[in-house]
């Protein structure tokens, strides 16, 4: 005898086929769902000039990998906060995508000093990082498991600043840094780089932003009259200390600011005294990596303006993480991390390829000096675009 | 060495300048309303930002904005004050912490009003910046500019307050509110008067600031802060010791910085806030009050 269900078992059993339905479908749906890549972009505060290239090399390479099918078939996407350019606000941020938003990727933040906060975090939580704008190689030494460098170290920048100015009879130095991480590297670098070459350091001093008035340290550099004028800094501090040094009536043979200059917004906020500064780069638009040239037309497309080498570091740092996807078919930290560690990924920066504890090893550092408006890469002198012009005028 | 030191007393004294009508603003504000405006750094800010935008925009010289902010910031002053300072000032003891609140929270919608305006980014201005060399002096056009227009605006304000009825009314109002009530004079407009001078002095610091330093939407809370300090040195309520506290303040920073570097620099206006604290805690001038005293 055939039994007939009441309306309330009915119901019962609709309902449990429909939470079985549920729980089958629930994982499928999120495997095709949009891979997210978790990072926080400091778009106020101090750095927020640099970073916004940060940013936009993110974004663009994540639409660009999106044009090419995603990764595993699946769509990718950013999910980034505002970190103010603050260390502290970024430890809380990445916490946040790691534990709430339960990103699927990160990518690192942007400066040295903004990275050294967030990398113990990665390590903790055991989440393989590119780190594109941690140029300061303390970060990635013993301890360090999950961290990759993803631009050149900092104590290579501007390198090529006392060899050449010593080539044109330059003979002492000022060095100027910033209170930072990177820029402290770098400044230090720049010292001991001055002492070998045997031409002395007549002033070297450290600063912190936001100073109200550079006045007082061009004073300094000034009466200490040096023939190269080296400053480890940020854009606002570049832009700060080029004004000041003109408004006590300096010029020194060699003006070199490491960030800044190759920024738009510095020439149009220092006018004519950007003429002939030197600065340096980690990417150039006619260096022959692969893709640089698409990777150039597609930056000014989507934003309008020409990329600068945060974007290119960013860009890569994606092109890097893409690789190591698609080759481990596989989103587990674990194998990203070994195979970041162990191979080689061609980016637009240059040769992305990690040696012990994630320190960079390929990427490369240049110099370019403003000439008359436009930038024009003088060192290394194999890839040298024109020759440097000396000395520095001040007007 | 004595062209050195006449360098650095020059240039002491061109930041001190500035510094002057960063803080007066504030100080008249605190003056006759017993209010620390938090939005006082962001209202200079967005002034600053506006100039940016004015000047790259129509590539005239920044300094036509300083009229046009300082009347726009003068009614927007007085709305300000008569629309969300007003309603709390008679709710007794509670109502400076209200007032603090209450800026706090306009400082806020300001500075993010200028993020979505003006960006994020720092920007400066490349106009004024000839340097004239006078028997090994160098003396920047900007600096000077922004000192001279500082101490005159500020010296202005002074003779307002001293030789003409409308200031005395309020200079009186700053100094006793209840003998002020008692001699027949409107209090309440006085309040408005004072937050809408404060705002357009602000703003005149702002167009100033933009041709000495980069500025960015962000900056606002330091400049408030520093605002305060010369206030506080000064004495509160006490506009002669403003001045010589702006006076101190620059030349202190200018020896401070050449001889110690940037890093003394930048905690100069601090450490002197402490000493004073400790040591004269009324400040400079002599008719300032410390920054605990209840007296109105």
């Amino acid at each position: 005898m055939r039994e007939t269900s009441s309306p309330v078992t009915l119901c019962c059993r609709l309902a449990t086929l429909v939470a079985a339905a549920c729980l089958i479908a629930a994982p499928m749906a999120h495997a095709e769902g949009p891979i997210v890549i978790g990072a926080s972009a400091s778009e106020t505060g101090p750095l927020a000039v640099d970073a916004g290239y940060h940013l936009h090399g993110l974004e663009l390479g994540i639409a660009e990998a999106n044009a090419h099918g995603g990764w595993l078939g699946r769509k990718l996407e950013l999910k980034y906060y505002d970190d103010k350019s603050d260390p502290g606000t970024a430890v809380r941020l990445y916490t946040r995508l790691i534990t709430e938003d339960k990103v699927d990727l990160v990518v690192g933040p942007y400066s040295s000093g903004i990275t050294q906060a967030v990398a113990p975090l990665f390590n903790k939580y055991q989440r393989v990082a590119v780190d594109p704008g941690a140029s300061l190689p303390d970060i990635f030494v013993a301890g360090n498991e999950w961290n990759i460098q993803g631009i050149a170290t900092s104590t290579g920048y501007l390198e090529g600043i006392l060899p050449l100015a010593k080539e044109h009879g330059a003979k002492n130095v000022a060095v100027l840094s910033l209170q930072s991480a990177y820029s402290l590297a770098c400044g230090k670098a720049r010292h001991e780089q001055a002492d070998k070459l045997g031409m002395p350091v007549v002033y070297d001093t450290t600063y912190a932003l936001p100073q109200p008035d550079f006045s007082s340290i061009a004073l300094a550099v000034k009466n200490a009259n040096p023939d190269v004028v080296v400053a480890c800094s940020y854009y606002p501090d570049s832009v700060g200390l080029t004004q000041a040094l003109q408004r006590v009536g300096f010029a020194p043979k060699f003006l070199a600011a490491t960030i800044g200059p190759a920024e738009a917004q510095f020439t149009s906020a220092v006018g004519a005294l950007a003429n002939r500064i030197i600065s340096n780069t980690t990417w150039w638009p006619s260096l022959k990596t692969p893709g640089n040239a698409e990777f150039i037309a597609a930056y000014k497309a989507k934003f309008h303006e020409d990329p600068d080498y945060h974007a290119a570091a960013t860009y890569s740092a994606i092109e890097a993480l893409g690789a190591a996807v698609k080759a481990t078919k596989s989103l587990d930290q674990t194998k990203l991390r070994d195979w970041l560690m162990t191979h080689e990924v061609p980016t637009v920066e240059g040769m992305f390829k990690a040696g012990p504890y994630g320190i960079g090893t390929q990427f490369k550092q240049y110099m370019f000096q403003i000439q008359n408006g436009d930038r024009k890469l003088i060192w290394p002198k194999d890839l040298a675009e024109a020759k440097a012009e000396v000395p520095y005028t001040g007007h | 060495m004595f062209l050195l030191l006449l360098q650095l007393v020059v240039n002491g004294v061109l930041l001190g300048g500035t510094y002057l009508l960063l803080a007066q603003g504030l100080n008249l504000v605190f003056g006759v309303m017993g209010v620390v405006n938090l939005a006082h750094g962001a209202i200079i800010t967005l002034a600053g930002l506006f100039t940016f935008w004015f000047a790259t925009t129509t590539h005239l010289n920044p300094l036509l904005v300083l009229p046009i902010v300082f009347i726009v910031m003068l009614a927007a002053g007085a709305g300000l004050q008569r629309v969300l300072i007003e309603p709390i000032v008679n709710s007794g003891r509670k109502a400076e912490l209200l007032s603090l609140m209450v800026t706090f929270g306009l400082a806020y919608v300001l500075v993010e009003g200028a993020l979505d305006i003006f960006g994020s980014e720092y920007v400066s201005l490349p106009d004024l910046q000839t340097t004239w060399v006078i028997g090994g002096l160098a003396v920047n056009e900007a600096l000077v500019v922004a000192g001279l227009l500082g101490a005159g605006i500020s010296g202005a304000l002074q003779v307002w307050l001293q030789h003409t009825a409308s200031g005395k009314t309020l200079l009186a109002t700053s100094q006793n509110q209840i003998g002020a009530l008692s001699c027949g004079i409107d209090v309440r407009r006085m309040r408005a008067v004072a937050f809408a001078v404060g705002s357009a002095l602000a703003a005149a610091a702002g167009v100033l600031l933009i041709l000495v330093i980069p500025l960015a939407a962000p900056t606002a809370d330091t400049l408030t802060i520093l605002a305060f300090v010369i206030v506080a040195l000064g004495g509160l309520g006490d506009y002669q010791g403003a001045a010589l506290a702006a006076l101190l303040l620059g030349l202190v920073q200018s020896f401070v910085g050449y001889y110690l570097g940037g890093n003394a620099e930048y905690v100069v206006p601090y450490l002197l806030l402490i000493i004073f604290m400790i040591v004269r805690p009324q400040g400079l001038g002599k008719a300032g009050r410390p920054i605990w005293s209840e007296k109105r």
